[in-house]
Formats: C-alpha cells, sequence, structure tokens
C-alpha cells in the first residue's frame, strides 16, 4: 500500500479492482464502508463476479476476465479526453513533460525493441531524451511536445474508446462510462480516489502492467500522495508483506536491496551497477535517495557477517551468493521437475531438496501435477507445518493427480511440527507497511517448534559441519554473524534490534563533527544514520527505526490521531520512517499548500514539512526536490522505462486466450511472456477449452490451510463452481448438482453454484462463458471436506517481471459429473 | 323373548354380563358386558390421564397437576403417549358402537331443542331405544374430538416435522376439540351418575334395573322383554 | 444460557399473576443490523458459536454461500443470502438472521412453561433450559422462524442477546467480532436513530425504499434492520413484510383458554343447578309394572 489501511476513510471515490476486499480483507474493509458512511465515498466495483465486496458496492460494473488493463486505458483516455485529470499535479509531480527519445515507438502490439526469439525487449530503445551537453533530460512544460510523455500517452490510449473497452472487456459502455465519471471525480485538488487491489491483478501473464495502469491512472488524477488517494496492494497474508520486505524473493535482498548478479564479483562493481544516477529534471532535481545505497549495503553486509566483515574484504561482499539466471520459483520446480538447471546450459542437476517453512508448494504451485512430479525428483523434503499438508503428503497424492505408486518415490519426507502465527511472539507487517509487534497467546502443542529454533539448529548444525569438514565454500557459512543471547532460539527482539541496525563505532553529527550523533553500540534511530564505512550494521534500512534506543516502536499502541486523518503515529512504526502515506509530497502543491486544506498529507510552514512524517528532506523548501525522492527523475512515472513488457501497459490476452487481440490479432498474448518447455506444460486452445475459468479465495478460508479446521468447514464445506445461469441452463446443470471442471491439464470436482452473479462475458461482441471456483481443498484436510487442488487446472505461465502465474486466467470445459 | 339363564347360586347378573348383553337375568338387565366396559373405561382413563397430564400445559391455573405427576416435562413426555391410547381406545369404541349409535332422522333434533327438552323432563320416552339421541350424539361428538385430539396431538408431538401452519392449525385443532369434549363429557358424568340414578352401575357391574329399563330406555327395555315384535 | 435475576424480569412465561415487579426499570436495547454494509464474512456467526460454546454443526455444500439453510439449535446467528435482479441490476443481500427480541415475543406468549421464556426489563428474550419442557410451541409462537428445538438435548434454543456479557456491561459477540461496523449495539433509542441515520443516507443515494425494519405487529425488536430495500423485506432472507404473533396462539391464549374455561365450568355449575331444580330422573318406581309385562 503507498498508503494504510485506516487512510482508506479520507477516500471520495473508492474502486476496489483486480481484489475483493470485503471477502479477503474483512477487518481492512471496514474503512471502505467507514469512508461510504462519513462521507458518502462512492465504492466502485469491477469484477467479472458479484463479489461480496460488489455487493456492498455503489456502483458495480461486469468484466471480462483478465482485461483490465483495457479497462484502465479506457479510464485514462476519458480522463485525458474530457479534461478530468489533475492538471497541476500531473505538470510538477509527473513525468508527463519529458520527451521521450526518438527511438520509442510502439506498432501492432509491440514496442520497439523486441527481440522474438528472446521475449525479451532491449529498454534502452525506451529512453528519455537527454542532451548530450548539459547531460539533464529534456521537458516540455506545457505537455505539447509531440514526444512528451503526456502526448505518447494520448496517443498510446486513444484506441482505448469506449467502444474498444465495450469490444474487449465486454463491460456495456453506459457502464465503463458511469465507472469513468466516478472514477474521474476524483481528477482534482478538491477530491481524493483511492485503488484497492490485490492477486485479482497480480497473478496474470500481464499482472504488473495492470498495477502499472492503475498507477498511472492515480498519477494522472492527481491521487498518488494525498491522504485517501493512492494504489493499495492488500496482501493476502497477515505478514507477507513483511517477507516481502525480507528478502521474500530471489531478487532482493532485505529492504529491496538487489541480489548480486554473477557479473558483479566485487562490491565496487555491484554499487556502480544498484546505485543510480541522479536525472536532471524539468524544475527540480531529483533528491534521488537510491544515491545512499552503498550505505544500506555495507550496512547490510556488516549486519550478516559482523566483524568478519571489514572494509579490506569489502565487508564480505564475495560471500553473498551471485545469481546467473532466473531462481523465481517456477523455475526452481521447473528445474527439479526436469532434473537440470536451465542456467549454465542445462548442464548442472536440479535441485535434489526442499525446505518449505509455511509455504505449500504443492498446493499453491500451477499445474499440480508438474509440481507433484517435481517433487517425486527430490532426494528429501523438510516440510515445516501445523498440519500434514499436501506437500507433505505428495507421495501419497490421488493417482488422478498424476501421483505415482508411493513405492517408487524414493524422497525422504521430513515434517516438522512447528508452532503457528499464536504460538510465539514476533511481528506481523500489515498492507499498511504497519510493523505491529504480537504476543505469544498460547505455548506450541506436543513437539512443535517456533520457526526461528528450527531454522539456528539447522544452521548451527550446518556450521558445525563446515568448521569440521571444511568443504568447497565453507566462509559462506562460517562467517554468519550468529551473536544472539540463545543461539539455539534466537529472541525474535533480538533479530528485530538487529533489522533496525545499530552504530558499531560513534558516528559523528554530521551537522557538527564534534558531536556524537550515535555512540558505539546504541540502536540507531533510522536509515539517515546508516554509513557505508562499516560503522554501521542494518539487516534491513526500510526497518530501521523500528526498534530504536527508545525501545521496541512495534509494539506501540497509542491511539492518539493528531491528524484527523487516522495516521496513528505513535501506534506501532510504519516503514519507511513511521511515515504513513508514501509520496506525501505530491499531496501539497508546488508551493507546499495541500491540495486539499480537509486532507493535509505533509505542508511547509515555512521552516519545514509538517503533518505525515514527510517524503522530503524535512527542511527543503518546496521547488528543491521533486516529489518522488526514490526515482531517479523525481517525479512520478507515466512512462515505465523499466519494465520487461513495455513502458507503456497495453492490452494483451491471456497465455491461454479465449479470444483474439481485438487490438493486434498478431500479438495475442503478452509477447515478453515465455512459456515452459516440459512435457507437463500443455497449454489448451480455444476450440477445445472454450470457457474462461478464474479462481479466487472466500472470506471463510484461509488459503490451503483451514480445511483442516472442522468450524471453518462448517461454514463452507466444501468445493463449488460458481457458473453463469445461463450456462448452466444450456449444459442442464441445477444450482447444487456435482460438475466436473476441465483444463489442458487436470480436473476438478464440485457442486454447482448457479448464479445471477455471473454474466456472460463478451468479446469483439460474441458471447463467451466465465466460470470460477475457490482454491481451498485439496487431498489433505478434515475427512469429508477434502476436494481437488484448484491449481490441478491452472498453468505455468508467469508474469515477465515478478514471475508470477498467471492463475487468474485460464481456459476449461464444464460439464455434469 | 327372554331368556331364562341356569340359576348357580352366585352373582349370576355379573357373570353374564361377562360375555352377553341386552338379556334379562332375574331382575336385572344387562346393559353393558364386559368387553364394553372395558372400551368405556379404558377411553374414560386414558382420557383423564391426558387431562391431567394436558391441562397443566394448557393453563399454568392447573400447573398443580403438572406437579403431581413429576413435573410439566413429565407430561410433556407422557402426555403424547397417553394421547396415543386415548386415540387408541377411543378407536375400539367407535368400532365396538358404530352400528348402535347410527341416529335416525327424529334423533338429529339431540342436538339442540330435544336435549333441552329432555333435560327439562320433557321428553316422551316411549320410542327410546337402548340409547337416546343424546347418547348417540355425544358418542358422535366425542368420536369427533378424539380424531381432532388425535390428529392436532400428533403435529404437536413432533412440531419439528410440521410446517408452521400446520402447527398454527394443531393448536387451534387441539384446543377446540378439547373444550368440545371435556363441555360435553361434564354432561355426560352428570347425567350418568347424580342425574340418573343406577346409570353408573350399568357401566360397572353391566346391569340395570328393569324399572330403569323402562324410564329411560322404555323400546330397549319392551325389546328384552320381548314385548315388541 | 440464562442468567435470570441478574435483570429485572418484566414478562415471563405461563404466569397467572404477571411475573415482574416492574419497579426497577431499564432502557431497552438493541442491535442495529445494516443490511447495506453487510459484506456477509460470517464472523458473526462463529463469534457467536464461540462465545456461546455451541458445537460445529455438520453441514454440506449445496450450491450458496449461506452456512446452512436455516437456523440450527447449535447455530443461532446465520447470514442469509439472496440474490435478486433490480432494475437489471443484481443484487447480493445478506442479512443476520437471529433471534429478534420482540417487545411482544410471541415465543414467550406461546410457551406453556412457567419462566422457561423471559423478558427482561430490557428488552431481552432468554430461554431458561431448566424451565423449558421441549414443546416446541415457541416455534409456533415465533412469526421469524427462530427458536430451534434439539432433539438431543430435548430443549429449545435460540440467540440470547448474549446477556451473560450485556449484564455484565459487554456488547453481543457477534457485535465484537463484526469487522465492518454494519452490527451495533446501544440502546433501543439509539438504535433506531443510527439506523435513521442510515436510511436518511441510502434514500440520498438513490435507495428511496430504504426503511428501517422495525415491526410493529410485534411491538417493535430488539433486533432493527436497515434495508436498502425497505419495500420489499422478503427479499432479505424471507423477512416477514408485516409479522405478528400467530393469530393460532393469540386466539388460543385470549380466547379459546378463557372461553374454554368458562365453558366447562360452566357445564359443571350448569348440572349442578339442573340437580338443585330437576332432582334425580326416575327416583321413583316408575308404578305399577303395565299390562305388556310378565314380571
Amino acid at each position: 500500500m503507498t498508503n494504510g489501511w485506516v487512510d482508506i476513510k479520507n477516500a471520495d471515490v473508492i474502486l476496489c479492482m483486480g481484489g475483493n476486499p470485503a471477502e479477503n480483507h474483512p477487518c481492512g474493509f471496514k474503512w471502505a464502508i467507514e469512508a461510504k458512511k462519513t462521507r458518502n465515498a462512492k465504492i466502485v466495483v469491477v469484477d467479472p463476479r458479484l463479489t461480496r465486496t460488489g455487493a456492498v458496492a455503489d456502483l458495480y460494473s461486469p468484466i471480462r476476465v483478465g482485461t483490465d488493463i483495457a479497462y484502465l486505458l479506457g479510464i485514462i483516455r476519458y480522463a485525458i479526453d474530457q479534461k478530468r485529470f489533475h492538471e497541476d499535479y500531473v505538470k510538477i509531480h509527473t513525468n508527463a513533460p519529458y520527451i521521450v527519445g526518438e527511438k520509442f515507438g510502439f506498432q501492432d502490439g509491440l514496442f520497439t525493441g523486441f527481440d522474438e526469439a528472446k521475449h525479451t525487449y532491449d529498454k534502452t530503445a525506451w529512453g528519455y531524451e537527454a542532451n548530450p551537453k548539459t547531460k539533464t533530460y529534456s521537458v516540455d512544460p506545457t505537455l505539447e511536445d509531440p514526444r512528451c510523455v503526456f502526448q505518447l500517452l494520448k496517443k498510446h490510449v486513444d484506441r482505448y474508446t469506449p467502444e474498444m473497452v465495450e469490444r474487449i472487456c465486454g463491460t456495456p459502455k453506459d457502464t465503463f462510462l458511469k465507472v469513468a465519471e466516478a472514477v474521474t471525480s476524483t481528477g482534482n485538488a478538491q477530491r481524493v480516489g483511492t485503488i484497492m487491489y490485490a492477486l485479482g491483478w497480480t497473478q496474470h501473464s500481464v499482472g504488473v502492467q495492470m498495477i502499472r495502469t492503475a498507477a498511472m491512472l492515480q498519477l494522472l488524477l492527481g491521487n498518488v500522495g494525498r491522504p485517501g488517494g493512492g494504489v493499495n496492494a492488500l496482501r493476502g497474508h497477515s505478514n507477507i508483506q513483511g517477507a516481502t520486505d525480507t528478502a521474500g524473493v530471489f531478487d532482493v535482498l532485505p529492504g529491496y536491496l538487489k541480489t548480486p548478479p554473477a557479473g558483479a564479483q566485487t562490491l565496487k562493481e555491484y554499487l556502480e551497477g544498484a546505485t543510480p544516477a541522479t536525472l536532471g529534471k524539468q524544475a527540480w532535481p531529483s533528491m534521488n535517495y537510491w544515491q545512499n545505497y552503498p550505505k544500506f549495503m555495507a550496512s547490510l553486509l556488516k549486519g550478516l557477517y559482523g566483524k568478519a566483515a571489514t572494509k579490506e574484504n569489502e565487508f564480505g561482499y564475495s560471500w553473498l551468493p551471485k545469481i546467473d539466471g532466473n531462481y523465481s520459483w517456477m523455475y526452481i520446480f521447473d528445474d527439479m521437475y526436469r532434473g537440470s538447471s536451465m542456467r549454465a546450459g542445462g548442464k548442472e542437476p536440479g535441485p535434489e531438496g526442499l525446505m518449505t517453512f509455511g509455504m505449500n508448494p504443492v498446493g499453491i504451485g500451477p499445474n499440480v501435477k508438474k509440481m507433484i512430479g517435481a517433487h517425486s525428483k527430490l532426494k528429501w523434503l523438510v516440510v515445516v507445518e501445523n498440519h500434514e499438508i499436501e506437500t507433505a503428503a505428495f507421495w501419497k497424492a490421488p493417482q488422478e493427480y498424476g501421483g505415482a505408486d508411493p513405492s517408487k518415490i524414493q524422497t525422504e519426507v521430513f515434517l516438522l511440527p512447528a508452532s503457528n502465527f499464536a504460538e510465539k511472539d514476533g511481528s506481523f507487517t500489515n498492507s499498511a507497511r504497519w510493523i505491529q509487534w504480537k504476543w505469544k497467546a498460547l505455548d506450541p502443542p506436543g513437539q512443535a517448534k517456533v520457526d526461528q529454533e528450527i531454522l539456528a539448529r539447522i544452521f548451527l548444525a550446518v556450521r558445525d559441519l563446515y568448521r569440521k569438514e571444511g568443504g568447497a565454500f565453507p566462509e559462506a557459512i562460517a562467517n554468519v554473524s550468529w551473536a544472539y543471547t540463545n543461539p539455539a532460539v534466537p529472541d525474535l527482539s533480538e533479530i528485530l534490534k538487529e533489522l533496525n541496525g545499530k552504530a558499531l563505532a560513534d558516528i559523528p553529527d554530521p551537522k557538527d563533527k564534534t558531536k556524537v550523533l550515535k555512540a558505539a553500540g546504541q540502536q540507531l534511530d533510522g536509515f539517515a544514520q546508516l554509513q557505508d564505512d562499516g560503522t554501521t550494521m542494518c539487516g534491513n534500512w526500510l526497518m530501521s527505526g523500528a526498534f530504536t534506543e527508545a525501545g521496541n516502536m512495534t509494539q506501540r499502541r497509542n491511539n492518539a490521531d493528531p491528524t484527523g486523518l487516522g495516521m496513528f503515529h505513535q501506534w506501532s512504526f510504519s516503514w519507511p520512517a513511521n511515515r504513513r502515506v508514501m509520496y506525501n509530497r505530491a499531496s501539497a502543491d508546488k508551493d507546499g499548500n495541500p491540495w486539499d486544506a480537509t486532507r493535509v498529507g505533509i505542508k511547509w510552514n515555512g521552516e519545514k514539512w509538517v503533518g505525515d512524517v514527510p517524503d522530503m528532506k524535512p527542511d527543503a523548501p518546496p521547488g528543491t526536490f521533486g516529489a518522488f525522492i526514490m526515482l531517479p527523475e523525481g517525479v512520478g512515472r507515466l512512462f515505465a522505462p523499466v519494465l520487461n513488457d513495455g513502458p507503456f501497459p497495453e492490452h494483451y490476452e491471456a497465455l491461454e486466450p479465449a479470444c483474439d487481440n481485438v487490438l493486434h490479432p498478431k500479438v495475442t498474448s503478452n509477447p515478453a511472456v515465455a512459456k515452459f518447455k516440459s512435457d507437463l506444460d500443455v497449454y489448451g486452445a480455444r476450440d477445445k477449452f472454450p470457457i474462461i475459468c478464474t479462481t479466487y479465495r472466500v472470506t471463510e478460508m484461509y488459503h490451503y490451510w483451514t480445511q483442516h479446521l472442522p468450524r471453518l468447514n462448517m461454514l463452507q464445506p466444501g468445493q463449488f463452481v460458481e457458473i453463469p445461469e445461463e450456462l448452466a441452463k444450456e449444459k442442464g446443470i441445477v444450482n447444487g448438482a456435482k460438475v466436473k471442471v476441465t483444463s489442458a491439464r487436470g480436473s476438478l470436482e464440485g457442486v454447482a453454484m448457479v448464479t445471477k452473479r455471473l454474466k456472460p462475458a463478451h468479446a469483439d461482441g460474441k458471447a463467451i462463458w466465465q466460470i470460477g471456483f475457490p482454491l481451498h481443498w485439496g487431498f489433505t484436510g478434515e475427512k469429508g471436506h477434502q476436494g481437488t487442488l484448484a491449481n490441478m487446472l491452472t498453468p505455468t505461465a508467469v508474469d515477465p517481471n515478478t514471475w508470477t502465474p498467471e492463475y487468474k486466467s485460464f481456459l476449461v470445459t464444464l460439464e455434469k459429473a | 323373548m327372554s331368556k331364562v339363564v341356569r340359576q348357580i347360586g352366585f352373582d349370576e347378573g355379573a357373570y353374564v354380563a361377562r360375555e352377553k348383553e341386552d338379556v334379562l337375568v332375574g331382575n336385572e338387565i344387562i346393559r353393558h358386558r364386559l368387553s364394553s366396559r372395558v372400551i368405556h373405561w379404558a377411553v374414560a382413563d386414558t382420557f383423564f390421564a391426558c387431562l391431567f397430564t394436558g391441562l397443566p400445559v394448557w393453563t399454568p391455573v392447573f400447573g398443580w397437576m403438572g406437579t403431581l405427576v413429576g413435573g410439566l416435562s413429565v407430561c410433556r413426555l407422557v402426555h403424547p403417549w397417553f394421547g396415543f391410547a386415548f386415540a387408541l381406545s377411543s378407536l375400539a369404541m367407535a368400532v365396538h358402537w358404530w352400528s348402535e349409535m347410527e341416529l335416525t332422522k327424529e334423533e338429529r333434533g339431540w342436538v339442540g331443542p330435544k336435549l333441552l327438552e329432555y333435560l327439562r323432563d320433557a321428553t316422551n320416552h316411549d320410542k327410546i331405544g337402548k340409547y337416546n339421541g343424546g347418547q348417540k350424539v355425544y358418542f358422535h361428538t366425542s368420536g369427533l374430538a378424539a380424531l381432532g385430539l388425535l390428529v392436532s396431538g400428533v403435529v404437536m408431538w413432533y412440531p419439528t416435522s410440521f410446517p408452521a401452519w400446520a402447527r398454527e392449525i394443531a393448536v387451534l385443532l387441539h384446543n377446540i376439540s378439547f373444550i368440545l369434549f371435556a363441555v360435553s363429557l361434564v354432561f355426560h358424568i352428570y347425567l350418568a351418575t347424580v342425574a340418573e340414578p343406577g346409570t353408573f352401575n350399568s357401566m360397572m357391574r353391566g346391569t340395570v334395573s328393569k324399572a330403569w329399563a323402562r324410564i329411560h330406555h322404555p323400546k330397549w327395555y319392551r325389546e328384552i322383554m320381548g314385548l315388541e315384535k | 444460557m440464562s442468567v435470570q435475576n441478574s435483570f429485572e424480569v418484566v414478562r415471563s412465561s405461563a404466569q397467572v399473576w404477571g411475573s415482574g415487579s416492574s419497579l426497577r426499570s431499564l432502557p431497552a436495547v438493541s442491535k442495529l443490523v445494516d443490511t447495506s454494509t453487510c459484506i456477509g464474512c460470517k464472523a458473526c456467526e462463529v463469534a457467536c458459536q464461540e462465545w456461546n460454546d455451541l458445537q460445529v454443526v455438520s453441514t454440506e455444500q449445496r450450491g450458496t454461500y449461506q452456512t446452512m439453510p436455516t437456523l440450527d439449535p447449535s447455530f443461532w446467528n446465520l447470514i442469509r443470502f439472496d440474490e435478486h435482479e433490480v432494475d437489471g441490476g443484481i443484487k447480493w443481500l445478506m442479512r443476520k438472521d437471529q433471534c429478534m427480541h420482540c417487545a411482544d415475543p410471541g415465543c414467550l406468549e406461546a410457551c406453556p412453561a412457567p419462566g422457561a421464556l423471559v423478558q427482561y426489563a430490557n428488552g431481552i428474550v432468554d430461554v431458561n433450559p431448566a424451565q423449558c419442557i421441549g414443546c416446541g410451541y415457541c416455534a409456533t409462537g415465533c412469526p421469524f422462524d427462530v427458536p430451534r428445538f434439539s432433539a438431543k438435548t430435548g430443549k429449545m434454543s435460540k440467540c440470547t442477546l448474549c446477556v451473560d456479557r450485556v449484564a455484565v456491561g459487554l456488547e453481543p459477540a457477534c457485535i465484537k467480532s463484526c469487522p465492518t461496523g454494519c452490527l451495533h449495539f446501544g440502546t433501543k433509542e439509539e438504535m433506531v436513530a443510527l439506523g435513521n441515520q442510515r436510511v436518511s443516507q441510502l434514500k440520498a443515494q438513490g435507495y428511496a425504499q430504504a426503511a428501517l425494519y422495525d415491526p410493529q405487529g410485534v411491538g417493535g425488536t430488539g433486533v432493527v434492520t436497515v434495508l436498502a430495500f425497505g419495500d420489499h423485506p422478503e427479499w432479505y432472507g424471507a423477512l416477514p413484510r408485516a409479522p405478528r404473533v400467530p393469530m393460532a396462539v393469540t386466539l388460543w391464549k385470549k380466547w379459546l383458554r378463557p372461553i374454554g374455561f368458562l365453558a366447562i365450568f360452566g357445564a359443571i355449575v350448569g348440572a349442578f343447578g339442573h340437580h338443585l331444580y330437576h332432582g334425580n330422573k326416575g327416583h321413583l318406581d316408575p308404578g305399577p309394572v303395565g299390562p305388556d309385562e310378565k314380571g
């Protein structure tokens, strides 16, 4: 979330799209209801299905599964066309005035620089136009230059007329226009709108671009950085935000530092590649906060390797693993299944062992047959869990999962009983980036252990082995700093202290070098105190400030709210720097006055910025720096020449397309997506599988876990398939009857839920059926409440930026079971 | 036609009344044979069992009756079973007496004016056979009420198995049937005991005196005595 | 779960002579259910079960989001889901079904067991299982089809408005658990005011028929419900349009019982009088045996 849960109450228009907050984030959704009740905010829901969010919407619009980009670009076009965007904001806070280089172009569904064989773009073709003499970039403050971002955007979205939106998305033009009108009613200083989205956008082969379109729309409407605005990702697990912030994926280190690439063999090389250069800007230069990258990295390395990390050995940089290819989890399991690594020319063997904590890859991976096939190749598997989940039981999976005879599977499986969230102390980072400490409610049952004990004891045993036996590269393990009071069970507050960071030597005050800002050994106040010379350590610069000398800030529970906007600065700790609304400099105009005096993000009082914790140098007067301090441009990007599949979003069909792309039939799906090629990676054609299918969660269940809990099974007893009334009639299916859904990869049985809430979709005027089912059941779980894993049907197709699988759109057939 | 029964020195009337009725034994006429009496008392006893377990449920005024049998929940438990027994007895009664209880055209007046006439002692008894119109009407009334009690009682016994409308009708029907039964029962008991001496004995010992028969059921009397037809 | 005596009882089932002293007074309490902001998350269902220590009920998927077809002896709070087409659009309506705590409770009226159902001065209608005889009359008396008879315990059960929580100053469990704030608890007066405020807001947003459901046929209810389609309460899980204590129960208690009483005693008195006036019939020998008699 750029903003926060509570902040939703400040919105005038709440667009719920690509998410179902009422069902999947009911506690946070209270703030949408609050806005509705206290300020007559309009809740607009765009979803293929009328969900429980749709049930309380003021305006509901159907849409064909996966066509959100077309819909949003349609709204952008409408905003520009009807002049319903926040022009003053756009001119100072976005890259609309930037002139794009001449190499950029777009034709027939492809941007310039496409390499068809590799499915990749050469992104340098999309660069801004730089003046070679001044090394600054050209801008046109009037937004009239035909190659300025604004004009290029206008041209790009020109095709997305309301009629085209209706052709692509199947949304009746009238309904679309109502939504466009409501959403763009916030394209001014007086009103603010927010967007709530979740995996309904993320899990597409164009997922990142969907989210980008939303960000562009919000920038255009002047809603980013303002209380009640923003682009708000609703995280689907209690601490998935914390996991993401702490190196949740292979290509980032804690705090979104980059995992070193194989090419960067020295810290110097690495830092040169990772630290962005400041770009000259329209009026104000960028603060380019990432120029502090070396401080964050040096402090991280000091945190990892402690005393072993010295200036001389580049703080142990050489011990960090480097990546030589895509180690995203879909690729790991692909390697595992094929038994060889795609990297290094396929010469290396695939993984032979797997440890999973709080994750159920057999359940959550697309194309379960392939996942089970992959697991069957393992020599050993460690599952740390509360229940015997599908992954732990993969070796006895039913026949239809492609499960082999258990006696033929050689994998040794260890199921370690873990404590659950209520059985341990620690922190949750919520969608609003609030790191909130929580206390243990009860002891773990039986022999269950807390995760950190399991990890620590394995680590200590492995380190002992390295110490005793040496091995190929013992330093990487042997040098890890492990200075916990109880090394076998590190206290999580000690971990949090480590993440916050401390001074390793006296840190002089930059304003007065005679003074000491922080004495050696003291906890740091925030990331501004980090040093690049090894005198500070910090496990995650973003979390710096969470555990200072004043104590554990995540335990704070003071609900004072002087702003009246629900910022609650003394409640827990919000990264970064306890800031509640990111990019809040954009909530004020060029002079530092708030766009809307009733919803002040921050404002300039003549001396400093006041209000929220400013996303700006606190004493830098308006006009010193651009509002988007993390970007080298210093302004929000309407044009993002950094994504792998284009600087502008474009409508592409799913990887299993239900129809041709109306805009460019030759480039139907995202061209930057490469398909997987194992024998189990099969994709269905629309003549055989004519129905679009999508998957989702329901309120009553939590992922693949709660089917083990009787009371929740009572609320949602088993698998169902939501089917439009018209389709059910055509197929002779009655409500409550058993049906079977089949994709190219597998099939699933469930109870038919015949509903008015799903209507036939349309593409290019032709009706296309859409159905959907939730994903909570599997072959383990309480007796009588088992079912087929939903991912039996989903394809191994991934977004080219995040490598998130396309769970939300695939093709199936439907029949009576 | 009279029948002469062998004198053997014991209560011959009671002996004969075990199996036969409508016969003269000495100076007595046997009015109700044993089976008739057993059926009658089965109906009566089960009704009173129902009454004592039903009244406290009907109104808290009779709550003390519930206490006698061990509380209201015992009433709730046993009342339906007594009711079931009552229904069975009533069925037996209906079958047993059906042929004798056919109302003639003239007797239909017993539902109203003739009953009052009877109570005023103004009835011409001459044509009254074994049962007068009032008795026949009572038979049908109580039978009908018993049926009503049975049907509604089943619904009330298993309330969860029936829809609301059925339960509502059942409550009303049970009430109405009971009131009907109870009011007519008061008259029945009064007439059969205090009002008409000698009557009660017919249902206990089974016999009546000739005089009783001649006063209350002259036609029947004449038939027994062989004075008619 | 009865905690009688913690509140003044103003009405109790099957009493001949009233029940409460009515000397102590309490403001009536009420829940407010705002269906227009209910997201059907069922948190209230779980909270109800957990607070009241109710057992898991076996259910099966039947093609609906609704947990079970209807209330159960162990399930006192059920969100009912209904789909309706209104002006070409789809409305998915959700309503929290539970005991309405009527001001004139039909269940209490129908109940024959003294003290099995009581109404406290604050309007809560509570069950006392110790007194309940499991006759099921309360179900017949209820216009909302709420009381449930458990074959296992032989007792009726229903929502008690968490009287044990209210008695110690807490809100009912369902209210506590509601994430969106579509449920509120307070005095009836406050809830009606809050409800009416939402109704006017809904009206301003185009729901001209919005209304607060507080049916006067049962004297008003201790659960008032905001309906966007106030002209169609039946769209919300068959909420009755004009609920009343069923005619049968009223007829029985108010008319048939006294009439029956009078009739039976009238008959007894009549018989007595008849005897005093007319005496025995045939107390004397009818006279000489006629010629038709042989002896």
